[in-house]
């Protein structure tokens, strides 16, 4: 068992996402950086997409009920257990009685505790993901708050083991989001697109309105072409679309939407998903267009990278 | 078939570019022959009003090979793949506290409240899509006399079970939700479960009937 003495800004269980229905609109809900939630799995001798906590905000702080073995992924965080320092990135040995806290971050955002046991919680829709907008999977269908409880089986040991500095991702900003075309990227004018996606030109500000369903960006508004409509027939969504309102302000869109009805100039390369779990407010976002061969090259490159991380450790 | 490439694992195939019953029954056509042959290079589909976004797996197959696959099977395609439309009821509470936009819907329309909810049940809806939650219905098309402008600003929640319009589409909200539409009314149906397969009342092409509860 663990209980949760403080879930710091936000923490709900996530885990690798809910597929397979986003004809019926249920959006994946997935851990937002999916190669923390593997490496975390990995470290702890779980299975690839298996459960954690995402959580952001410092102050987190969870007791132990149990013997086992732990782990933070994500955000670099300094952290203690039971007084003594702790890093992330590498499994610890945990007694029951003991209390985690994270006390400061210091790259990053969201960052993942993971456990090597199986948290006894309800699979909703073939995921463990917490639904926060609808409140079903996760946790009671919600954020945890201070006094929750959770359950574990199948509760194991694993040695100490730590991924190497090199398959650590940088997290700091400034960002340097790679994209490949969106669908309506003809809607815009040709002067805001080469400023938008030229990689060193226009930079753009992460807004305050940022949570799991997307990520508002200030600045330099976009231009519609004369005759463009400003939204489009709903159709099909991806995730790390960049959508653009009426304000000419982009949203980079995440995992909880499959419907939309903004136009899209671009979507965000998928090797660099993971990283839009550690934009915070305030950071700056440049965006650099790429081709489609040359993104898909690169997510393989981030796949072979995972595989190789896993021969590691 | 128009056929787009959206990012590294979309295919967006468009079959319009308005919204319409003959493009939208493409839409479900297509839709349903992709569910009959289980295509294990899919993880999933989204049909809408003119498209179907297909999201395919990347280590199973390629943006080329997939469609080149899709384009053979296509010339395969039989009706028995092909579901007829189911038609649902669903009962509402009109205006009051349950359909609190009704004022505003009877001086934007100058309609009375009986009248709007006769041409609301007159009709017989199709699902055009669902999504922006799980299980909302975008149904189609309503009355032009009931055209309303969605609200500018959203409501930041409403009561689940409401029944809103926008535009020229109405739709129910299965789960308490933000809302930018005008809400007439509630209903009592459950539109979407989580516990139960097939979790979602309605799919695409369905049909849809509103009754006065």
């Amino acid at each position: 068992m663990i209980e949760i003495v403080n879930p710091g800004m936000m923490s709900i269980v996530v885990d690798g996402g809910r597929y397979g229905y986003m004809e019926v609109g249920v959006p994946a809900s997935p851990a937002l950086d999916g190669y923390a939630l593997r490496a975390l799995n990995r470290l702890l001798a779980n299975g690839e997409g298996a459960p954690a906590i995402e959580i952001f905000g410092v102050g987190f702080s969870l007791r132990f009920g149990m013997d086992v073995s732990c782990a933070i992924t994500g955000a670099r965080v300094m952290a203690d257990l039971s007084g003594g320092p702790l890093q992330s990135w590498m499994s610890f040995a945990v007694k029951a009685g003991d209390v985690l806290t994270v006390n400061a971050i210091e790259e990053g955002f969201r960052y993942y505790v993971g456990f090597s046991a199986a948290p006894v919680l309800d699979k909703f829709i073939g995921s463990y993901s917490t639904n926060l907008e609808c409140r079903f999977g996760g946790y009671q269908g919600r954020a945890l708050q201070k006094g929750d409880r959770i359950e574990f089986e199948n509760v194991r040991k694993v040695g100490e083991r730590k991924i190497p500095e090199n398959f650590i991702p940088r997290m700091n900003p400034p960002h340097m989001l790679r994209v490949v075309e969106g669908p309506e990227q003809d809607f815009f004018t040709e002067e805001s697109l080469s400023k938008f996606l030229s990689g060193t030109g226009r930079t753009f500000t992460v807004s305050t309105k940022l949570n799991r369903t997307g990520i508002r960006l200030d600045g330099k508004p976009l231009k519609l072409r004369a005759g463009a409509e400003e939204s489009i027939i709903s159709e099909g969504l991806l995730p790390g679309s960049i959508q653009v309102p009426a304000d000419g302000l982009p949203i980079i869109q995440l995992h909880e939407r499959t419907l939309g009805g903004y136009a899209r100039p671009a979507l965000i390369a998928k090797a660099d998903h993971d990283l839009l779990a550690h934009l915070k407010p305030g950071d700056a976002v440049t965006f650099k267009m790429i081709g489609i061969e040359e993104a898909g090259g690169l997510f393989d490159k981030k796949i072979q990278t995972a595989v190789l991380m896993n021969k590691l450790i | 078939m128009n056929v787009s490439r959206y990012g590294e694992e979309g295919i967006l195939i468009l079959f319009g570019d308005k919204i319409d019953l003959a493009i939208h029954e493409k839409v479900r056509r297509f839709y349903f022959f992709l569910k009959s042959r289980q295509f294990t290079e899919i993880t999933d589909v989204i049909p809408s009003f003119r498209s179907c976004l297909i999201v395919f797996d990347r280590s199973k197959t390629s943006y080329e090979a997939l469609i080149a696959l899709l384009k053979e099977k296509e010339s395969l395609m039989s009706p028995v793949d092909i579901p007829s439309p189911k038609t649902c009821e669903i009962p509402v509470e009109y205006g009051g506290e349950k359909g609190f936009d009704m004022p505003f819907v009877q001086s934007h329309t100058g309609l009375s409240e009986d009248e709007i909810v006769e041409i609301h049940t007159s009709a017989t809806y199709t699902v055009f899509a669902v999504g922006f939650m799980p299980g909302f219905p975008y149904l189609g098309i309503l009355d032009e006399r009931l055209y309303l402008p969605r609200l500018e600003t959203p409501r930041l929640r409403v009561p689940e079970g409401s029944v809103g319009l926008a535009q020229l589409q109405t739709g129910v909200y299965p789960f308490e939700s933000p809302a930018g539409w005008r809400i007439i009314g509630r209903t009592d149906k459950k539109l979407f479960d989580y516990r139960k397969e097939p979790y979602s009342l309605l799919q695409i092409g369905d049909r849809v009937r509103f009754v006065r509860a």
